[in-house]
């Protein structure tokens, strides 16, 4: 039972998300001309197909326990392939994975405050560490020097107006771009 | 007479020094993204995005198309020489390929690569000028109804086409559908699940959805897997080079080109469909009904020519309905659509009469590229096969740079940032737990599209949905939609029950 009530807990979620989202569409605020759908018909219609397709799943999966499913053509192709059979056998590394997502939010929340540059040289450096990389040298030449590249590039040629950061940091941001002739 | 006049000043356009500088340019990033097995094509071509905003509308077009097309042939050097698939669409030419290659014979196995890419891309390149004018002409008398139908089949075959179980993938394409809803409604002004949040009364961007899923997804997926270290590959010190079949034996497969291409094209018309399928469907075709078809696997130049004639055919099958009724067939499609936006053109049925000499320019690109592509793939194989040589930590750090600038310089916005990272995440939690991952792209880039052709269909119709089966051209493309949902199910479960059957 257990077994099945794993299989069945996404889609639950999903069904409990859909009758949310779907009474939030029950309360959009519009003045229609009689007669004509307003805006919540659309996505009331995709809301009742997406909350059908979870009640199917829930139904299959927790109280038939049956576990068919029919794929796409592609997954049947790749299967019968046996393309994705050494991909799916090899171990995983969870604490790699979130720690790189928490690299990744970190980033984007002090992108900001740090500029581009320095928020940007510290994530390449960290990222590549994370991923078991460990030639220093490289790191540290493709962290900074890829950083500066990706600058100029972006802000010298293709106009791109990345964050300087504040205080010290933009100090630092401005004092690159004056030497890359970026004004 | 028209199109030739056309086509010839849309040569001229080409040859000018810097769209030719990016074609170069995107030949060979599409060929680097193809040869790479940490890098998909989309996310090449997404990975490109950003580098166009400062760019005039043709070189943008012609650049994202030049990867598209070199990034159906690029990874079949490595799928030949080392047995990596660079591609999904490159695992076919492991069998005959590898095998050939195998055999003692690798610069053959590359000669026939060549060829294939060649003739199977001009051949669609052609088919694409031809058949485009009379598809926006008749897409030009399409209603609301019509159109809206179109759409649901186009949905519809994303879902039975592609990857993951079908329940997965129509809901991955709900929530697509929903991302599309977020925001201020164009037609009352309503604002919908924006939650108070002032980022999300814009709307979430479908390219902000696409890089993340596609890019961010796809990196933390690796990441977690953990990367490929740096071991030398087998044969990597062989010497590389091409061997052009002669023109008899060509002559000799004639067929299998020709069927290729034209299973190819009509692939990659399909949206959802694309050059992976194309690949697979083609080998399968040649293996039933080719000439050799009992010596499909045992490394034979049909097993090489099939699968990449209609990889690289499906471009410019998937380019029509994309210029013609400005409907993505694919991910790649997607994102040159994306481009067209970001410059002010809305590629649909009136394109030939807004923007003719540019859209001959494309077709003309293609061209191009394609002879470009094959050339660059002759001279340049062994340093491009080189970069199987660089760190996929180095290569993934900066895939992750540059899904970030692209999401940022966009809109000049640091939310979006945000968005794309949880995207990221959901692009992750979408592949561990087996939902595909483009019916959410395609829902999100179809939903409005698909949402104000219904809004104008019930208005125009009283609220009558039934006109969609009540009209002759919508209630055939409705009953094909229905067709390619119910038929891969009933097959399975006809399988299902012959494997019960045989059970003792």
């Amino acid at each position: 039972m257990l077994n099945r009530l794993l299989r069945a807990s996404p889609y639950i979620v999903l069904l409990i998300c859909a009758m949310y989202l779907y009474h939030l569409a029950t309360q959009f605020d519009y003045t229609a001309p009689p007669g004509r759908i307003g805006p919540d018909a659309w996505p009331k219609l995709i809301l009742v197909m997406l909350g059908a397709v979870c009640v199917c799943e829930i139904v299959k999966n927790l109280l038939v326990g049956e576990s068919f499913t029919a794929s796409g053509m592609l997954d049947k192709l790749m299967q019968d392939a046996g393309a994705e059979e050494e991909e799916a056998n090899r171990p995983g590394y969870p604490l790699r994975l979130w720690a790189g997502i928490g690299l990744t939010v970190v980033y984007t929340l002090l992108m900001d405050t740090l500029g581009f540059f320095v928020a940007s040289s510290a994530y390449l450096a960290l990222f590549m560490i994370i991923g078991q990389y460990t030639r220093w040298r490289v790191i540290a030449a493709a962290s900074v020097l890829g950083s500066l590249a990706i600058m100029f590039i972006f802000m010298k040629i293709v106009y791109v107006s990345l964050p300087l950061g504040v205080g010290p940091f933009k100090v630092v941001s401005i004092a690159l771009l004056a030497v890359m002739g970026v004004r | 007479m028209e199109i030739i006049a056309g086509l010839g000043a849309g040569f001229l356009e080409v040859f000018q020094p810097m769209n030719m500088f990016v074609m170069v340019i995107g030949l060979v990033l599409g060929m680097l993204v193809a040869v790479l097995p940490g890098l998909t094509l989309v996310m090449g071509v997404v990975l490109a995005l950003p580098f166009t905003y400062s760019m005039g509308l043709l070189p943008s077009i012609i650049l994202l198309t030049a990867m598209y097309v070199s990034g159906t042939y690029g990874g079949a050097f490595t799928s030949i020489l080392f047995r990596i698939p660079g591609e999904p669409i490159d695992v076919p030419l492991l069998w005959d390929g590898y095998a050939m290659a195998r055999k003692g014979r690798p610069a053959k196995a590359l000669g026939w690569t060549l060829c294939a890419a060649l003739g199977g891309g001009l051949i669609s390149a052609t088919v694409m000028v031809f058949l485009s004018h009379p598809v926006a002409k008749f897409a030009l008398t399409l209603s609301s109804p019509e159109y809206f139908a179109i759409l649901i089949f186009g949905m519809a075959s994303v879902v039975s086409l592609g990857g993951g179980s079908i329940s997965n993938a129509f809901i991955s394409l709900f929530l697509g559908l929903l991302i599309a809803t977020v925001g201020v409604d164009s037609i009352y002004g309503t604002e919908r699940f924006a939650f108070g949040v002032p980022f999300l009364q814009d709307g979430i961007e479908y390219l902000l959805v696409m890089v993340g899923a596609y890019g961010l997804g796809e990196v933390f997926q690796r990441l977690e897997k953990g990367f490929r270290g740096e071991e030398k590959l087998m044969g990597a010190d062989q010497e590389i080079v091409t061997e052009f079949p002669t023109a008899s034996e060509i002559g000799q497969l004639k067929g299998t080109f020709f069927r290729s291409s034209i299973l190819g094209i009509i692939v990659g018309i399909i949206p959802g469909a694309g050059a992976t399928i194309a690949s697979f469907v083609a080998y399968g075709a040649e293996s039933q009904y080719g000439k050799r078809r009992k010596e499909m696997g045992s490394g034979i130049a049909e097993g090489i020519v099939a699968p990449q004639t209609a990889a690289t055919s499906s471009v410019g099958g998937a380019l029509i309905p994309l210029l013609t009724m400005g409907i993505p067939g694919s991910g790649a499609t997607a994102i040159i659509l994306g481009a067209f936006l970001l410059h002010g053109v809305q590629p649909g049925p009136q394109i030939f009469v807004s923007s003719g000499p540019m859209v001959y320019a494309i077709f003309a690109s293609l061209f191009v590229s394609i002879i470009g592509m094959c050339i660059l793939g002759y001279f340049a194989i062994k340093p491009l096969v080189k970069v199987l040589d660089m760190p996929e930590p180095v290569v993934s750090a900066f895939v992750v740079m540059f899904c970030f600038i692209g999401a940022f310089a966009a809109r000049n916005n640091l939310s979006d940032l945000y968005v794309i990272t949880a995207f990221g995440i959901l692009g992750y939690l979408f592949d561990k737990f087996k939902f595909p991952i483009a019916p959410l792209v395609l829902g999100s880039i179809l939903g409005p599209l698909a949402e104000s052709s219904f809004m104008t269909m019930m208005v125009s119709e009283n609220n009558d949905w039934t006109v969609l089966i009540a009209r002759p051209v919508s209630a055939t493309v409705m009953v094909l939609a229905v067709i390619a949902l119910v038929y891969p199910i009933h097959r399975q479960l006809r399988e299902r029950r012959a494997t019960r059957a045989n059970k003792p």
